[in-house]
C-alpha cells in the first residue's frame, strides 16, 4: 500500500504541473519519503518457471519490402512509399556478422552475471562486406519491440555499428503488434521482433523480401527465454508443476491473479498460446470477460506490467531480460 | 522520492548528455509550438471577442470544443496524414520535431483563441464606449483594445506553454520518442516508467517542474512590468 501511495504521488508530481498544484503535491510526497524508501528495498516477484521448451523466445530481423502492397487508411493502394532499403540491408548484414553476434551474446554478463540473449543455433551468418553509409542511406528507421530496447541491447550494439559505418539508426520501440503495424504503414525500413505467427503473417502479406545472400525473409538470430514470475510464496504452486502449460492451468484453476500485457506484443502472443485451450482466451476482450476477477489485461509495457504484478502479488509472463533489469532497478525504487 | 530527488540533482550536476539532448529538444518544441499558437491564436481570439457579426457564437463554440480535443486523437490524425502511406507522405515529416510542433499548434491554438475571446468579449463593450466618447477612429480603438490585452496575453502564453510542455499523447504518437531526435521530457518519463525505472522517471519530472517554474517566474515578471 505504501508503494502504491508513493507511486500515485509520483504520478501526481508529473500531472501536477498541468493543474498548477505541483507545489502542494511535492510537499505531500516528501512526507512519505522515509517509509516508502524502506519498503521498496526489495522486489518480491521472483522467477518461478524458466528454460522450458515452450518458453523459447526467438528474435527475428525482417527487411521491409519496398514493393509491398502498401495501402492508405481507406484501403487505397500506395505505390511511392520511400524506404531506405540499402540502409536496412547494411544493418541486417551487420546484425548477422560475427562482430554483432559476439557483442549480443556477451551482453548482460557484466551487469547481471548472465547473458540476456543467446545465439540461435543455425542462425544465418553474414561474412561479406557491409556497405558504408552514403548521403541518401544514412538514416535507418528500425521498428522494434520494447523488450529489445528496454533491455539495453540496442543501446550497447548500435553505437558500434553507427560509428563504424556512418549510419544513424532511429529506433522506435513498441509492442510487436504495433512495431509491425508501423512497418506496414511505411514508417520503418526494417523490424526486429519476436512473434512468429505475426511475422509469418507479415511475410505472407508480401511486406518482407529475401535479401541477397540469405534464404528466408525471417532472419531469426537471437533467442532467450520467457520466464513465468510471481510472488515468492507461490500460492498456485507453479514451481512444482511439470511444465509451464501445467503451471498456467494451475493459475487458471485456482483463479490466482495474473497480469497480461494485453497489447498485442510478442510476450502477449506467447502468453495466449500457453493457456489451456478450454478457457478460450484470445486477444479479443470478450474472450476473457468472464475471467476479470483474476485475469488483468493491462495494455501496458513490460516494465509497467511488472510493477503491477509486484503490487498485486500476481503471476506474470515476461522476457527474462526486462525482468532482470526490473529487478536490478527495483532495489532503489 | 528522496532517491529520485537525489538522482535529479545528480543528473543535472553530472551534465548527462542524453538529458541535455532531451532538454534541448523539449525547449525547441515547446517554444516553437507555444509561440506559433500565440501568434495565430491571439489575433483571432481578440478579433472574435470584439467583432460583431452573425454566426460569431458558432465560431466560439467550435473553438471551445476544439479545446477539449484529446492530444492522442490529434496525434493519431497527424500520424495518419503524414505516415508513409498517408496523403502528405512526400513531406517526410513523421518522427521529426517539426511534425510534433505542428500537432501541438493544432492542439493549443484553439485554447489561445478561446481564452483571449473570453477576456476580450468581457471588456469590448467598455472599450468601444470609451473610444466613442473620445471620438477615436477604428485604428485608435484597436490600439486601446490591444493595450488592455497585454496582461491576459502573458497568462494565455503561459497556458499555451504549460499545455505544450506537459503534453505527451500527441508528441509520442507523431514523434516516436526516438532517442537523440524526438525524445522530449514527457515521452522520456513514459519510456522510463514503462521500463519500470520509476526513479529516473520522477527525477525527470522534478526537472520538468523546475523548468516550468523558471519560465513562469520569468513570464510573470515580464507581465507585471509591461502591463503597468
Amino acid at each position: 500500500m505504501k508503494k502504491l501511495l508513493s507511486r500515485l504521488m509520483a504520478g501526481a508530481l508529473v500531472t501536477g504541473m498541468i493543474t498548477g498544484t505541483a507545489v502542494s503535491a511535492v510537499s505531500a510526497a516528501e512526507s512519505t519519503v522515509t517509509s516508502a524508501a524502506e519498503s521498496m528495498a526489495e522486489v518480491s516477484t521472483v522467477i518461478l518457471k524458466e528454460a522450458d521448451d515452450n518458453m523459447i523466445n526467438t528474435y527475428s530481423l525482417l527487411a521491409v519490402n519496398p514493393d509491398a502492397p502498401f495501402v492508405d487508411a481507406d484501403g487505397n493502394p500506395v505505390s511511392d512509399v520511400t524506404l531506405n532499403t540499402a540502409g536496412a540491408e547494411a544493418l541486417i548484414d551487420w546484425f548477422l556478422s560475427e562482430e554483432a553476434m559476439t557483442l549480443a551474446a556477451e551482453y548482460g554478463q557484466e551487469e547481471y552475471g548472465d547473458s540476456l540473449f543467446y545465439l540461435l543455433e543455425g542462425a544465418p551468418v553474414f561474412e561479406g562486406e557491409i556497405a558504408p553509409a552514403s548521403e541518401e542511406t544514412s538514416v535507418i528507421r528500425l521498428s522494434t519491440t520494447t523488450s529489445v530496447n528496454d533491455s539495453g541491447l540496442l543501446g550497447a550494439l548500435l553505437p558500434v555499428f553507427e560509428s563504424e559505418y556512418g549510419y544513424t539508426v532511429e529506433v522506435q520501440s513498441a509492442g510487436t503488434g504495433k512495431a509491425i503495424a508501423a512497418a506496414k504503414d511505411g514508417n520503418a525500413d526494417l523490424i526486429l521482433v519476436h512473434a512468429k505467427s505475426q511475422e509469418e503473417e507479415f511475410v505472407d502479406g508480401g511486406f518482407s523480401y529475401v535479401l541477397p545472400g540469405f534464404e528466408s525473409e525471417r532472419l531469426s538470430f537471437l533467442y532467450n527465454y520467457f520466464v513465468l514470475c510471481g510472488p515468492s510464496d507461490d500460492p498456485a504452486g507453479v514451481k512444482d508443476c511439470e511444465s509451464v502449460l501445467d503451471a498456467f492451468a494451475a493459475i487458471a484453476d485456482g483463479k490466482y491473479p495474473f497480469i497480461s500485457r494485453g497489447d498485442g506484443s510478442g510476450t502477449h502472443t506467447k502468453e495466449l498460446s500457453l493457456w489451456p485451450e478450454a478457457l478460450g482466451i484470445t486477444d479479443a476482450p470478450e474472450s476473457f470477460a468472464d475471467y476479470t476477477d483474476w485475469y488483468t489485461s493491462a495494455n501496458a509495457g513490460m516494465g509497467a506490467c511488472l510493477v503491477m504484478a509486484e503490487e498485486m502479488g500476481a503471476y506474470i509472463l515476461t522476457d527474462k531480460a526486462t525482468f532482470l533489469t526490473f529487478q536490478a532497478n527495483g532495489g532503489n525504487m | 522520492m528522496l532517491t529520485s530527488l537525489q538522482k535529479a540533482i545528480e543528473l543535472i550536476l553530472t551534465g548527462n548528455r542524453e538529458l541535455g539532448n532531451i532538454l534541448l529538444v523539449t525547449a525547441r518544441m515547446c517554444l516553437a509550438s507555444s509561440l506559433i499558437s500565440l501568434l495565430i491564436g491571439a489575433p483571432v481570439g481578440i478579433w472574435l471577442g470584439a467583432a460583431e457579426f452573425p454566426g460569431r457564437r458558432i465560431f466560439v463554440v467550435i473553438f471551445r470544443t476544439l479545446m477539449g480535443m484529446p492530444p492522442v486523437v490529434c496525434g493519431l490524425l497527424m500520424y495518419m496524414l503524414f505516415s508513409g502511406v498517408g496523403p502528405f507522405r512526400k513531406y517526410k515529416l513523421l518522427f521529426t520535431v517539426t511534425i510534433m510542433v505542428i500537432a501541438q499548434v493544432v492542439l493549443i491554438t484553439p485554447l489561445v483563441i478561446a481564452n483571449m475571446e473570453t477576456y476580450v468579449s468581457s471588456l469590448a463593450q467598455t472599450v468601444k464606449e470609451t473610444a466613442k466618447g473620445l471620438d477615436f477612429g477604428f485604428w485608435k480603438t484597436l490600439l486601446l483594445l490591444a493595450n488592455e490585452c497585454v496582461y491576459p496575453l502573458f497568462s494565455t502564453y503561459l497556458l499555451a506553454f504549460a499545455r505544450s510542455v506537459a503534453e505527451v499523447g500527441a508528441v509520442s504518437m507523431v514523434g516516436g520518442a526516438i532517442a537523440w531526435k524526438t525524445n522530449v521530457m514527457t515521452t522520456a518519463i513514459m519510456l522510463y516508467t514503462n521500463r519500470g525505472d520509476f526513479t529516473l522517471g520522477v527525477a525527470l519530472g522534478i526537472i520538468l517542474i523546475a523548468i516550468s517554474l523558471l519560465v513562469n517566474i520569468a513570464v510573470t515578471v515580464m507581465q507585471r512590468r509591461l502591463s503597468r
